[in-house]
């Protein structure tokens, strides 16, 4: 027998019954529709979540920390201890793929717009560090030298400074007070009170920056390139007088102590230098962090959610595949006589066997094409209703789900799969008929 | 008429076991057909008749003996070749004519060219051309419910010769037909082994018909043959 006649004996027989052949079959469709819908929603926020990753150019960038972290509760002997300084970031801009680095500059400071004030920890950034995408414009520009008085700020700290539309900021002053050491609190009754721990010794020195750009808020915390809320420029930095203290831990350094950078933040440019810059930087005694790691381990978290998904949706199957079974069973009962005309004419049992395995397969061919046509409906109406939701809380339009081509291929192919299993003990059974008792029967 | 051996067998022996009781069925028979002859097996019910029939049309094996067609052991073959064997030497045909009731009669007809792998457009053509042949071209589109006990057998029969068989078993073909019709599917057949060289055997009661028709009887009884 030539497959397309079994493929059009497949299809006659099913036709004959019509209603049975459509119930089992929803029963497949039902099956694929949960696991493509499941799959494809953990592909979907797979794909979500790497792509933003990609977008920000996070994988382009190593965090760089000296050996002795903050906190770190091990004590590396001092000479061990690479300083992360401007020679060090001399060094490393050296390396081959390296863009650029730049230390993680950063001070706490009161910032104060028209009536408003806020607290806040200032970046000094370099200006390259703006040729990347990591950062995302919603007003105005960036600044392209390392000297002047410019300042970008993000739209949340915006808010709460009472501005709603980041346009109205760009080009207006802002004040910049940071923290110094009070040289007029040096006479004995001042020290007398700081000793006591009635007053502080600090005062404030105010610089007036110019708004030039307004970004959105990165969505990622954790240890970015960028994680502040205002940024100016390195040189601007440099010449203000302020105390670089992160936090209390800070206050705890050994006396003479030599400060170096808390991070720097090395951009390659490609994916490629990751690891050979990471290696160089390791054998210099300092610790990294990759966002490319992360991305290793999170996707270890995708495929577990991914394998849950899975285990669910083939719930779904399982029942599908025993009404495959009970439905080829019954049809081998109502052709019982058929096979034995098969036989009679020259069937084998091979053939009659292929015949079954092609109605199963017939079955689990349709079950795949419009279960993923039911997943994929499924998707388009979760992704309207929770971006509906979602949009009035002013969250940008996400799609949830994914149907990467070998999703839908795979689909179709695993329907097929699973009802040729299921028509295995059917068609088997269908070729066992003994056609002299098939023949006699009514 | 009698040419060439063309079947032979050898001890045939059939036990259907179901338990404990066994049920011989056949119990050696020796049987000789020539190419070209129309034999008619003949007998009381329960005598062996039909396993003889499917025992011929390797519907079903031995249990001991040996059924030799063409000096070609069948009794030997495996299931594949034995289906290759029913498809391109055996035609068979049944008193309840076991056609496929959803089925038209030029689809019952062609059916075995589906497994012979003959293309789809052939296999209607050749089908056609069988119809033609019984008669019953006209009535190609009709389903075995709309056709005469006559009919039915007569598209059996269409079917029966459509692979071109050395050899046609009929198992009581006139079994569920009047006595008119009885004779003209007989007189069919008849025309196949004479005009066509058709080796017909033919299990059938009327033995009075069979007389007319045939070259040879035998008479089986208890699963033996005890006249020919």
């Amino acid at each position: 027998m030539k497959t397309s006649d079994y493929i059009e004996q497949s299809i006659a027989n099913l036709w004959k019954k019509k209603l049975r052949t459509f119930l089992t079959t929803f029963g497949v469709v039902i099956g694929i529709g949960a696991l493509v819908s499941m799959f494809s929603f953990g592909q979907g926020i797979q794909k979500n979540v790497t792509e933003r990753f990609r977008e920000l150019g996070l994988f382009n960038y190593i965090n760089v920390f000296s050996g002795s972290e903050q906190g770190s509760t091990e004590q590396p002997e001092p000479n061990k201890i690479t300083l992360l300084d401007d020679e060090l970031i001399e060094q490393i801009t050296q390396m081959e793929g390296v863009e650029s680095a730049f230390p993680e500059i950063r001070f706490p400071a009161m910032i104060r717009f028209k009536d408003q004030e806020d607290f806040t920890l200032i970046q000094a950034l370099p200006a390259t560090v703006y040729q990347s995408d990591l950062i995302k414009l919603c007003a105005g520009t960036v600044y392209d030298s390392d000297e002047p008085n410019s300042l970008i700020i993000s739209d949340a700290l915006l808010r709460s400074l009472k501005i709603e539309d980041p346009h109205v900021a760009i080009g207006q002053q802002i004040e910049v007070a940071t923290l110094i050491i009070d040289i007029g609190l040096f006479n004995p009754a001042a020290i007398a009170s700081v000793l006591q721990g009635q007053t502080m010794p600090f005062a404030r020195q105010s610089y007036t920056f110019t708004i030039v750009g307004v970004i959105e808020r990165g969505e990622f915390g954790g240890p970015t390139p960028l994680r502040s809320d205002v940024y100016i420029p390195i040189g601007a930095s440099e010449k203000m007088k302020k105390l670089s203290l992160t936090s209390i831990w800070d206050f705890f350094q050994p006396t003479g102590h030599k400060q170096g950078y808390s991070m720097v933040g090395v951009r390659v440019s490609s994916i490629k230098y990751i690891d050979p810059v990471k290696k160089q930087l390791e054998e210099l005694g300092l610790k990294t962090f990759a966002f490319i790691d992360e991305l290793q381990e999170l996707k270890k978290v995708f495929l577990l959610m991914d394998m849950f998904l899975f285990a669910i949706g083939m719930i779904a199957i399982t029942v599908a595949s025993l009404g495959i079974i009970n439905t080829m069973v019954m049809s081998i009962l109502e052709r019982y006589r058929e096979i034995g005309i098969m036989k009679a004419v020259g069937a084998s049992d091979r053939d009659v066997k292929k015949i079954f395995l092609f109605e199963s397969a017939t079955i689990g061919f349709l079950g795949g094409v419009f279960g993923l046509a039911l997943g994929w409906a499924v998707s388009v109406l979760i992704n309207s209703v929770v971006n509906c939701f979602l949009g009035g809380r002013g969250v940008p339009y996400i799609d949830y789900f994914s149907f990467p081509w070998w999703l839908c291929l795979g689909a179709i192919a695993f329907s097929i799969l699973v009802s040729l299993a299921a028509g295995v003990y059917p068609a088997l059974r269908a070729a066992r008929v003994d056609p002299v008792v098939a023949l006699r029967h009514d | 008429m009698s040419g060439t051996t063309f079947i032979k067998t050898t001890n045939l022996s059939k036990v259907y076991s179901s338990g404990r009781i066994e049920v011989v069925a056949l119990k050696d028979v020796n049987l000789t057909i020539a190419e070209g002859t129309f034999l008619g097996v003949t007998g009381p019910s329960g005598s062996g008749k039909s396993t003889l029939v499917n025992l011929l049309g390797g519907l079903d094996t031995p249990s001991s003996g040996i059924i030799e067609v063409q000096d070609k052991p069948i009794s030997e073959l495996n299931k594949e070749e034995l289906a290759l064997y029913r498809r391109h030497q055996v035609g068979m045909i049944f008193q309840s004519f076991n056609l496929i009731s959803s089925y038209t009669a030029l689809e019952n007809v062609a059916f075995p060219l589906l497994f012979a792998g003959v293309p789809k457009k052939q296999r209607n053509q050749r089908a056609a051309e069988m119809l033609e042949t019984v008669g019953l071209y006209p009535r190609r589109g009709h389903r075995p419910s709309e056709l005469s006990g006559g009919e039915q057998q007569r598209v059996a029969i269409a079917r029966a010769i459509i692979n071109q068989p050395k050899i046609l078993l009929a198992d009581e073909p006139t079994g569920n037909l009047d006595s008119k019709t009885s004779r003209q599917v007989v007189q069919m057949l008849a025309e196949l082994n004479k005009n066509h060289g058709l080796t017909v055997t033919m299990i059938s009661h009327e033995e009075a018909l069979l007389r007319e028709y045939a070259n040879d009887i035998v008479r089986l009884h208890d699963g033996k043959i005890i006249d020919r």
